[in-house]
Parts: C-alpha cells; structure tokens; sequence
C-alpha cells in the first residue's frame, strides 16, 4: 500500500503534458473518465486504416472492370466480376483444391496431433525437449520451409524418391505430377502444424477436471475404454477451436505453395488465394481478383460459422 | 515485489518517442544532394556486367545510380503495381518488349524516345531493322534493345560421339535422338526443355510454328489449329517419354541445372542460357556443349529470334534528362561490346562483325545465329497487351499434352485456351476486326 | 499420496520396464519426423553442391562453410538480416504500444465487439490487403520505406498481441487495481504501474510471437519490400529464381533465417506454447 501512495505522489504522465495549460486537474479527469474510448482509440484507428479501409476498396473494386489490360478506366460494372467467376472453370478448379488441401492437411492434422498428445501425455524425462522439437516446425520460416522441401521432393536427387526406394515403392514425381501436388503440398503443411494441435490438446488436457477420471478409474476402466469415453468427449471444445484456427490458416495457405510450385504443374495447386494472386499481380485484373478475394474470405468465414453451428447443433 | 518489475512511466514514454523518430528518420532517410537515379532491372547476365561499369559512369556524370534488380516476372509485377499507384519513382528500367510491351505502352508509362534517336554518338543504325520494330508501336520507339535470343538446340557432344549420333536436323531426327540417349536407369534423360505452365509457351513456339502453327492470326487465336495440335502433341509426347521427371515444374533455371549436372543431353532453349552451361565453375559438361539451329519440323525450321530485353524511360520519371543520358550510356556501343565479351548476344549489328569479339564467340553460336536470322520469327509468345494470362492458358495445354505424352484429347483442350486467349484479345480491343 | 489421473493411467498399469523403454522408443520414433527436416537443412548447408545432390545420401562428410561465405559475401545477407531485424522490432514494439491499453480496456470494460473487429483482422486474407495498401502507401509517399513495411505487418501483430493480452489481463484479479483506486490512484497510473509490472509473462508472449510472425511474413513483403528494404524470406526466395539453382546456398539461407527463430523459441519456450495455444484452451 504504501508503494501505491508514493506512485500517486508522482507527476501522472498526462498532467506533464497539461501543465502548461494549467488545468491539468481537469483535462486530466477528462482523460481519466473516457479512457475506456481513449486506450483502445490508437488501435482502432490503425485497424480501420490498414483493414477496413482494404476491406471496403476490395468491395468496391469487385465491382468495377479496373484493370490494366484495357488501359485502366474504372468503370462501375455491378455483379459482372462475380458473373464472371462463376462462368470460369479455373475459379471452381481453385476453390476445390483449397477445399481439398484444407481438409487433407486439418483431417490429418486433428488426428495425429490427437493422437500424439494422448501419447505424451504424462510426466517423463526431456518432456520440455520434445515440446521444443515440436514447436520447431512451427515457427522456421515458411519461406525456408518450402525450399528445403522443394529439395526433398526433387524427383532425381531428393530424399522423398530416396526413402520410397528404400521402403522398396515406386519413385513418385511428387510436385511434379497433378496427382500428387496437393498431398505433397498438405504433407508439409502437416508437418509444420500437426504439432500446434498437439499443443493445444496437452495444455487442454492439463485443465480437465480430475473427477471424471478417477471415477472412471474406481469403475475399473482401461486406459483405451477412458480415453473413449472420458477423455476425448471432455476435450471436445478444445479439438474444435484448434480445428477451426487451423481450418482458417489452411484455407490461406500462400507461403509454401507459391515457393514452391507457384499453382503448378499446370493449375493442379492453384488454391484460391494463389489464384487471386495471380489475377492481380499477374494479370493485373484487379476488378475480378477482388471478386475472388471476396470469395475467399467468404469461404473462411463460412467455414467458421459453419463450424460455430455444428457446436450449437450437436452440443459439442 | 511490484516495485521491482516496474516499467517507469518514462521508460514508457521515452520508448514511445524513440521508436517514432526512428521510423521518421528511417522513412526520411538522408537528404540526396546530387542527382539519383533509380534504375530497376532484371535478373540478366545484362545487369551482371553493367553493374560494374556504373561507377564509370558516375565518376563521368557526378550522377549516382541505384540499381535494383528483380526475377523477371517480379520485375514486371513492381513495375505495373508501382507505374498503377502513379507515385512511381523508378527512371529507367528494363523491361520485355514482347511480355510487356504492349501492357506498358497502352498505359503510357514509357516514354516515347523517337525525338532523341538521332542524337549525335547512339548510332541508331546500327540496329537491324526488325530489332527496331520490335520496339516501336505505333511508329513510336518506347525503348532501346539490348540483347536478342534465339531457339537454340544444346547437345552433348560426348553423348552424341559415343552413340554414333549426328546433330539431328528435323524433328524426327531429334526425337530419335532423344530416344536412343534416354536412359533413365542411370539418371540419364534425353531431351529437356521448358514445361512449367506458363514458362514453357515461348519455348513451344519454335516447335509450334515449325509445325506450321501459330498463336494468333487475324486477331483470333489459333493455337486449335490442327498444325498447333499436332505441335503440342510431339512437345508433349517428347517430354513426358524423353524427359526428365518433373519437367511440368520445369522452367529455365531448372532446366539449366539439369543439363549443367550433366544429366541430359539434349536442351532446347533460348541461346543466352548458353553461359550458364560452358562456365566450368557452374557446368560438369562446360567443354562438350554443342550449339546446332534448331531442327525442321512439317513446315520447315521456324525458330524465333527475338529482343527479350530492352531499357526504357520512365514516363512517370521527373528527372527525366539525366535517365536519357543514363540510358544513352547504358545502351551504348561500347557497353554493348564489354557485354558481348562477356558471353551476351547483344541486339547491336557492330557487336558482331568486331573480330575482336568474333574470335571470343563460343564455337557454333555465332554460325546458329547466321543461320537462324533469315528463317526466324520475330516473336515467341502471342502478340497481345494480356500476355501473362494467355501463356497460362497455353501453357496449360502443355501441361496436359506432357503429363499424358499427348494422349489427352489436345484438339479440345486446345479449343477451350483458344477461347480464353479470344475473350482477352477482345478486351484489350485486339480482337478481329 | 494422491496421484494425479493422467499418471495413474500409465505409469501404475505400465510399472514393467520393457514396456517404458517401448513407450519411449515411440516418443522418439514420433520426434524424428519433425526434427529430421531441420537437421538435414542444417546439414545441407555446409556441404557441397555435388554432396548435396549425392543418391544415395550422404550422411557423414567434411563440413565446409563456403556456402555461407557466398551467402554474406556475394549475396549481401547481412543488409537483409538487419532489415528482417527492423521490421520485427519496430512492427513488435508499436504494436505493443498501441495493443497493451487496446487489450487492457477491451478485458475490463467487455468490449466484445472491438475484440471481435480485431479479430476479423485474423480471418481476412492477407492478399486482399494488398493492392489497396499499395495506393494507400503510394498517396503519402510511403512506398519505399520501411513504415509500409513495419504497417503491413503491424496488421498480424496487433490482433495477436490484442488476443493474447485480453487472455492475460482476465486472467487477472481485479482487486489489484481497485485496491490501488481506492487509494486514489488514476486508471491510467494503475495500468501503468500496477498492472504492466506483473504482465511480463504475457508481454513476454506477446512479444516473442509477435516478433516470429514479422520475422517469417513473405506475402506483405513479397509485394511492398523493395530493392531497399528487402526483408530475409524475400531474399532467399529471390535467391532461388535466380540463375542456376545452388541448393548449398539456399540451405545455407534457410539456416541464417530460420537461426535466429530457433533461438528465441528455445529461450523462451513456455511463453511460444502459450501463445500458440492461447483460446483455444478455456481454463
């Protein structure tokens, strides 16, 4: 307490600023009485300039014919860009490999990560090393990442023909084939954050509530039978949301793919968002590649909701 | 215990100003007092030897000169984004006369260089007339050439030897000799060129127009013909049996790696890329590398020659006197001939009759050239302002065509790209007339 | 004593001692796939082109450091990394400034629905931000500096850091302040001497996280970095397009970006996990 006092004593960092006005009692107060608009004020500025600013525009020009091709008027053109998108078979081809990729690499990604947490489990020795070799692949540089896959992928020299022949399969050509592109692409991508899952599941299996299991325990449950039926039911919410995060970050994927296929071979990985990509800084069709932007964040904010209504549904 | 962590208010506050003034000062960076020219340019052997020279130039001048370079299709991406936002600062740049060209010339960010083409020391004339033309729209000069390519076929001399080979001549020829020297077991692929989607169109288009196809014709796209099908099937048919694996990821660089490590024998490719496989420190087979003019198809060899590269103005630039006379220098006779000893085929006539440089030429080079000049064609992707989206569509048909070995149904897929390349030509006010 | 469930499960039912050393034969047999990818970068680096690309692979060679001297010498890595470094302090630091009273108002006074605009910043892909920044920075004459940069990347910062601190000031018993108000001391002097002093951890999180996020961002970069301000991951993509492709040097790259990453996690390991993990775990 008496800590506090001598704080008080001390001139407030806004009273310096007022002194000269020499009413730093009441600008002070002011200040004081609307602090709750005043400290979130700086932030909430630059996040309408740097996003909703964006957002707008993006709207705006999605409906307009902008682009360089035709010596760049700006013409108001309503639904015409998503008229558009939907007559173009690269935009639905862009829109299921977005949906594939994402559900591959999360589906996997839920159930491995799952599964390795309910490994990990317990206390042992060099615990704290192995969360730190999971949470490497999670904070190396994406960019990094990519090219060093890119190189065990390599069809001739890479490592990924090298253990197939090992384990006596057929060479694969990897990002090389239409086929193959995607779960290549979603492999990576499941080593990089199969281990977030992992994570988040330990830390929510910290904060479950000992009853349930010793109950189980008196009623001579096994281990399998407690995570059937207790463990997993309790983790639910917890497996959802790190879903749904997942789900957002794997529906933006641009990193990996564009280092390392750029969309190809051919569009066999152009997602959605390396097709907006493309129109824009590539064809510089602006008006459409919003149009597409719209689109993808449509399909982000879909999928949440979507996933928000399935909790409320079934209860999860 | 609070006591201890404390961050003090002024702490706080003088964090706060610093971090300030130093993104000011950052932004602000330091007064220029004299002259700076902003000069952004590709990822070329071009840029290689000018950056070197450029002190030169600004001890001559008093000017100081930035040089940013970009990947090629990065560059032209800065370039529209920067030119679009119309706060550009960039004066001189290099740029694609056939990728960009016509993009950049409709929206007026070149400027028109016809008036000081006769200044005294440019020696305009020394330019080959189609050189010329394929700079200028409208009768407008929008920039100055620096180098020309041209289809090239690279082989293995060794190879070639020891299977009893001859350079083939016709495209029946060269598939043979693919098949005979493909051997993938010991990590030996017979031809490679270019697949990846959009990288790969200019590469098919000597395979194209030696087929007797072509990309556009009375403003309509004609890649459906049934010449163009038959082309994208040989292309495809060649790379998916005689190439190597993943050659639809495949673009120059690639490509180049392979045929430097000495795993494939046959390269076709545009000429300049000859340096990075005849320098000992980057090519096992620096001294076996043969050069022949690309072979004949059913309608004759056709292959292109082109100006890949040129330097231009930008008409967004304030200062526009001093980019003039950087570009004057930059494109000049004698930077022209450092360039040309260093491996370039530069666009400049003077370059190549000097003996000086003709005694340095790679044995072969200068011969495809000669051979090459009169039957070429002046240009290796389609002609149109929306070139970055055609070539993906193109490129896509080449795709198909190689994965399946040309089994896929090429006529229609080449019928649905030819569509797509119609709509863009007509938007851009391309279209028939 | 009382056991604690999860302990119970396996080390009571599983007391044999071969049936340990099989659990941790699969803890390791889980660990390699992650640690191996690294590890072979790490090793790639230092080796030589032909060893590189050497089938079989080549697990025990003669390390050799030419592949980082091409990388600083001809390849100006250092300017790149100090640019990295700037973009991540200064995009950190403002976003900590504007973030921290964001975050400490939006727990106290329950404003959900700022909290929820923000995060929308989150869902929102990054590319459509693009163009739009671009004009933007244009018309103030920005486009060139390292402020658009720090900016663009202020946008992934702030969210996070706002996210990560309203988890941390609920956590917080409000007696604390209140204690310290009714000793007549301002709101703005208890978040500043009060509240700040025993956030460290959450600040530390904040920080470390946010500090990655800039340290990794290719796409803002991709498009607003010039020749200038060329931040890492640009330069080790451009790096790869360029001319022949020399895997020595690419891995040597990977391993200057991906460093200085390692390290901060290994220092600051607790506070990583909590960041990657805050709501998702309801406590």
């Amino acid at each position: 307490m008496k800590e506090v006092r001598l704080i008080k004593a001390a001139p407030a960092f806004t009273e310096v600023i007022t002194l000269s006005a020499k009413k730093p009692f009441r600008v002070n107060q002011l200040i004081e009485k609307n602090i709750k608009w005043l400290f979130p004020l700086p932030t909430g500025l630059f996040i309408f300039l740097m996003m909703i600013f964006p957002v707008l525009y993006t709207f705006y020009v999605s409906l307009t014919d902008w682009d360089m091709i035709s010596g760049g008027r700006i013409s108001f053109i309503g639904l015409d860009n998503y008229v558009n998108l939907l007559k173009e078979p690269r935009f639905f081809n862009s829109i299921k490999l977005t949906l594939y990729f994402t559900i591959m690499a999360v589906g996997i990604e839920v159930v491995l990560g799952v599964a390795i947490a309910l490994i990990l489990n317990r206390d042992f020795r060099g615990k704290n090393l192995v969360k730190l070799i999971l949470l490497l692949p999670m904070v190396a540089t994406p960019v990094a990442i990519g090219l060093a896959w890119t190189l065990f992928y390599e069809p001739t020299i890479g490592l990924g023909n090298y253990a197939l022949k090992l384990l006596g399969l057929p060479a694969s050509q990897w990002l090389g084939s239409s086929k193959m592109v995607i779960p290549s692409l979603a492999l990576v991508d499941i080593w990089e954050w199969t281990p977030m899952i992992t994570l988040i599941v330990l830390a929510g299996l910290a904060s479950l509530p000992q009853e349930a299991f010793e109950a189980a325990l008196v009623d001579g449950a096994t281990p399998l039978q407690i995570i059937r039926d207790v463990t997993l039911p309790l983790l639910r919410p917890t497996i959802l949301i790190a879903l749904v995060l997942r789900c957002i970050d794997a529906l933006k994927t641009f990193d990996i793919i564009y280092v390392m296929t750029t969309g190809g071979p051919g569009f066999a990985s152009e997602t959605l968002n390396i097709y907006a990509y493309n129109l824009s800084f590539n064809y510089f069709r602006f008006g459409a590649a919003s149009a597409a932007l719209v689109a993808l964040f449509t399909l982000v904010l879909a999928c949440n909701l979507l996933v928000l209504w399935m909790r409320k549904t079934y209860e999860l | 215990m609070i006591s201890k962590k404390r961050l003090s208010r002024g702490m706080f506050l003088t964090i706060f100003i610093l971090s300030l003034m130093a993104i000011i000062a950052i932004s602000i960076g330091a007064a220029p007092k004299q002259v700076t020219l902003r000069f952004v340019a590709a990822n070329h052997p071009y840029t290689d030897v000018i950056k070197p020279l450029i002190p030169e130039f600004e001890k001559k001048t008093g000017m100081k000169v930035n040089v940013e370079n970009y990947e090629e299709n990065q560059l032209t991406q800065k370039l529209t984004v920067e030119f679009t936002s119309r706060a550009s600062t960039v004066d001189v740049f290099m740029t694609r006369p056939l990728q960009e060209g016509r993009l950049f010339y409709k929206n007026g960010w070149y400027h028109k260089l016809n008036q000081y083409l006769p200044a005294a020391g440019w020696d305009w004339a020394d330019y080959p007339k189609s050189i010329v033309e394929a700079v200028t729209l409208n009768r407008e000069v929008y920039a100055i050439p620096i180098v020309t390519e041209w289809k090239t076929l690279f082989y293995r001399k060794d190879l070639f030897a020891a299977a009893n080979l001859k350079v083939p001549t016709t495209l029946e020829e060269l598939e043979a000799a693919a098949k005979k020297l493909h051997n993938p077991e010991k990590d030996m692929y017979g031809i490679v060129s270019r697949g990846q989607r959009g990288a790969a169109v200019t590469q098919f288009s000597s395979y194209l127009y030696s087929f007797g196809g072509d990309f556009i014709k009375d403003g309509k796209c004609v890649i459906d013909s049934p010449e163009a099908v038959e082309a994208f099937k040989y292309y495809g048919r060649l790379l998916h049996d005689y190439g190597p694996p993943g050659v639809t990821n495949m673009s120059w660089p690639q490509a180049q790696a392979l045929f430097a490590s000495g795993k494939v024998a046959m390269w076709t490719d545009a000429s300049v890329l000859i340096a990075g496989i005849i320098d000992p420190g980057k090519s096992v087979v620096a001294d076996q590398v043969g050069v022949a003019i690309f072979p004949a198809g059913p309608a004759g060899a056709r292959p292109f020659q082109v100006v890949p590269w040129s330097v231009a103005v930008a008409a967004q630039s304030r200062q526009k006197d001093a980019a003039l006379e950087f570009l004057k220098w930059a494109t000049s006779k004698q930077v022209a001939k450092t360039a040309q000893l260093n491996g370039l085929t530069m666009a400049r006539t003077s370059v190549w009759n000097d003996p000086e440089i003709v005694k340095q030429l790679y044995p072969g080079l200068a011969e495809s050239a000669n051979l090459t000049g009169p039957i070429a064609v002046p240009y290796d992707r389609p002609l149109m302002t929306a070139v970055g989206e055609a070539r993906d569509a193109i490129g896509e048909v080449i795709v198909k065509a190689i994965e399946t070995g040309g089994q896929a149904d090429i006529a229609s897929l080449a019928k649905i790209a030819a569509g797509k390349v119609d709509v863009l030509l007509v938007r851009a006010g391309e279209g028939p007339n | 004593m009382k056991k604690r469930w999860d302990q119970v499960g396996w080390n009571e039912v599983k007391r044999i001692k071969w049936k340990e050393i099989g659990w941790y034969l699969l803890v390791i047999m889980i660990t390699i796939p992650f640690i191996f990818p690294l590890i072979w970068i790490i090793a790639a680096a230092f080796k030589t082109q032909a060893q590189i690309v050497a089938s079989p692979p080549i697990w025990i060679f003669k390390p050799t450091l030419n592949n980082f001297k091409s990388v600083f010498m001809e390849q100006d890595f250092a300017r790149f990394l100090w640019n990295s470094s700037v973009v991540a302090v200064a995009s950190t630091v403002l976003s900590l400034l504007l973030g921290l009273p964001a975050a400490y108002s939006i727990s106290r006074y329950k404003q959900q629905t700022l909290g929820v605009f923000i995060l929308v910043a989150r869902l929102m892909p990054g590319i459509s931000f693009l163009m739009p920044w671009y004009i933007l920075f244009s018309k103030i004459r920005m486009v060139d500096t390292f402020s658009a940069l720090i900016a663009s990347h202020m946008l992934v910062a702030l969210p996070l850091i706002v996210w990560i601190m309203i988890n941390y000031f609920d956590g917080l018993p409000r007696e604390l302040e209140e204690s310290a108000r009714v000793d007549g001391c301002s709101i703005q002097t208890a978040f500043l001497r009060i509240l700040l002093p025993i956030s460290g951890p959450g600040i530390i999180t904040a920080t470390t996280l946010s500090f990655l996020f800039s340290w990794n961002n290719f796409m803002f970069s991709l498009v607003l970095s010039t020749h200038r301000t060329k931040t890492l991951p640009i330069a080790i993509y451009n790096f790869v397009s360029y001319a022949e492709v020399s895997w020595g040097n690419v891995m040597a790259a990977a391993v200057v970006i991906i460093t200085p990453a390692i390290i901060l996690t290994m220092i600051f390991q607790r506070y990583v996990i909590k960041g990657l993990t805050v709501g998702a775990v309801k406590g």
